[in-house]
């Protein structure tokens, strides 16, 4: 895994004034990132932030500007009180990784690289996730491209997933995007005949 | 000689109206990297004695000494025993970063502030730490630099099996690979370990363009000492051919390796020849940094040395030797090759600050700016 650096992100604080947070705000420009504080709420200007560090003990989800467990960026808990409805809390609000309070010298480098790490996994995954889902719904495209192609002369229905396969070699796309263009042409190719066949 | 000014710090201290105030001084004066040890300590001793013997200082700095021994379990319980059973506050001490790192928790816990003279691999920027000597910007990172263009990019890595050896290798390996060379081979071997059979066999399969020796005291003894015999042997393993790169070799430890220094590089601050100001070695002038800087913080200033770290800098007047945020210094950077018994410059950089975590000195196009892809 390459470490990348750090030098010149964002980082937002949500926590009241309190000596963790100037703990933090050392180590974290110590590290090189540009460290702002926010309470009671984040601001807008968080959504630009590359890593949010949040109060576990006295957080709520209103203070967030985004839905829970949807934060475009990396989010660390900062944890006092280790309750298990406070933790809970925390991973619903959507922590990549945990600090625990009092914030000291360290723990700040590890909790960014864990965080980060974590977000982008869940990321990869939910898109990996959607494009599955995608090409789940479509499924009903590929069964009506294959019985289009089944009526337009090929032989049986495995043939007509056969020339939809190649299809989709050949254009370089999914096969559930072969199938939307079949559809699309077979279906706009049987309206025409329709169309002529209504005029004549 | 040590002894001598040893005994020069306390004997300047009894004849002046000045402030006494008691300074640790951790360091293993036996054991497989006492030479390391040894020119720290004289530098700040030396350092010592210095402000001792000037009017200019209102105080006089009374050294309090523990000595490890080498063990690094030791450095712990006798850095707890100086901060709780000593009025020292400050500690001048610890070579390998493994030691530094088991004093860390015990400095923490009793407010105490070390002072740090040796080169290490970054990543590290406690609030309880000085550190006056290189890190990889200042040191690894110039050393690849020149040494990719110059012999090529077909590396053999080599450390000693801790923090020190291992992330040193890691970046070389990262820098290494991302300038389109290749690590040949990459082989740690454990602290004091004289074993070193296995990875001149490698070396010597391999055939490397460099080798980046990152081991320490014996092990790199042994090593060098080997490396020696083979080049005598076959000419491809010749200094000129296959040089051998560390970023911790000093004048300190070129008694311990004869013959076989001849053609090393190295990377450092200072080398005696390229201005290290009639210092030994970077070592011995990074220690006496360090005590100067100290006092200096220290001066006209009763009671400054209960102060935590933080606010000490806070409130230090004058120009700054220690960067607030990182507590780190800026440093010049030498290259430099043993010829004859003495480092000859071969090429030399302006003071850069040191970078722990290589996030500030460099190019917008090798250090992309995270932002969120939403």
């Amino acid at each position: 895994m390459r470490i990348q650096n750090l030098g010149g992100a964002t980082a937002v604080i949500l926590h009241r004034p309190h000596p963790t947070v100037q703990a933090l705000d050392r180590q974290l420009r110590a590290i090189g990132l540009q460290v702002s504080q926010a309470w009671p709420d984040l601001g807008p200007a968080a959504l630009g932030a590359d890593f949010v560090f949040f109060d576990a003990d006295m957080g709520h989800d209103e203070q967030f500007p985004w839905a829970p467990g949807q934060s475009p960026m990396p989010m660390v808990a900062l944890i006092g009180s280790e309750a298990p409805g406070r933790i809970e809390w925390a991973l619903r609000a959507g922590a990549h990784a945990q600090l625990l309070k009092p914030v000291g010298d360290n723990g700040a480098y590890s909790a960014l690289l864990i965080a980060r790490d974590a977000f982008d996994a869940q990321r990869s995954l939910s898109v990996e996730i959607a494009d599955l889902r995608r090409r789940l719904d479509e499924r009903q495209t590929v069964v009506r491209a294959v019985t289009l192609l089944a009526a337009h002369g090929a032989r049986d229905d495995a043939a007509a997933y056969g020339r939809l396969r190649q299809m989709a070699m050949a254009w370089r796309v999914s096969l559930e995007d072969a199938a939307a263009r079949v559809v699309a042409r077979l279906t706009a190719a049987e309206e025409e005949v329709d169309d002529r066949r209504d005029r004549g | 000689m040590v002894g001598r000014r040893a005994f020069g710090v306390l004997g300047d201290a009894l004849g002046k109206d000045k402030r006494p105030i008691e300074v640790g001084l951790l360091y293993s004066r036996s054991g497989g990297y006492s030479l390391f040890s040894e020119a720290c300590r004289s530098g700040a001793l030396a350092a010592m004695a210095r402000i001792n013997a000037d009017p200019a200082y209102d105080m006089c700095l009374l050294p309090i000494e523990r000595d490890p021994g080498g063990d690094v379990d030791l450095y712990g319980p006798l850095c707890e025993d100086l901060l709780r059973n000593t009025r020292a506050r400050h500690i001048v001490g610890c070579v390998t970063s493994w030691s530094r790192k088991e004093v860390i928790p015990v400095l923490e816990k009793h407010g105490g502030t070390l002072w740090y003279a040796l080169p290490y691999e970054g990543f590290e920027a406690s609030d309880h730490v000085v550190y006056t000597h290189a890190c990889p910007n200042q040191h690894l990172l110039p050393l690849l630099d020149w040494a990719l263009p110059a012999h090529g990019a077909r590396a053999y890595l080599t450390g000693s099996n801790y923090i020190w050896g291992w992330e040193m290798n890691r970046l070389a390996r990262e820098r290494i690979t991302a300038a389109g060379g290749e690590v040949l081979g990459e082989r740690c071997l454990p602290l004091g370990s004289r074993e070193v059979g296995r990875i001149l066999e490698e070396v010597r399969a391999t055939r490397p363009a460099f080798i980046l020796n990152n081991l320490v005291g014996p092990s790199s003894y042994e090593f060098l000492a080997r490396m020696h015999r083979l080049a005598s042997e076959d000419a491809d393993f010749s200094p000129a051919r296959c040089p051998i790169l560390s970023c911790n070799l000093t004048e300190a430890e070129l008694p311990a390796l004869g013959a076989a220094a001849e053609g090393l590089v190295s990377a450092g601050p200072y080398f005696r020849t390229g201005g290290a100001g009639g210092f030994g070695s970077s070592l011995e002038a990074a220690a006496h940094a360090a005590v100067l800087e100290l006092a200096r913080l220290l001066n006209g200033r009763p009671d400054a040395e209960t102060a935590s770290l933080p606010a000490l800098l806070e409130n230090a007047q004058g120009p700054a030797m220690i960067d607030r945020a990182t507590h780190h210094t800026s440093l010049p950077v030498v290259i430099a090759r043993v010829q004859d018994g003495i480092f000859r410059t071969v090429k030399a950089l302006p003071a850069v600050p040191g970078d722990p975590y290589l996030a500030r000195a460099r190019t917008p196009a090798a250090a992309p700016i995270l932002r969120v892809v939403s």
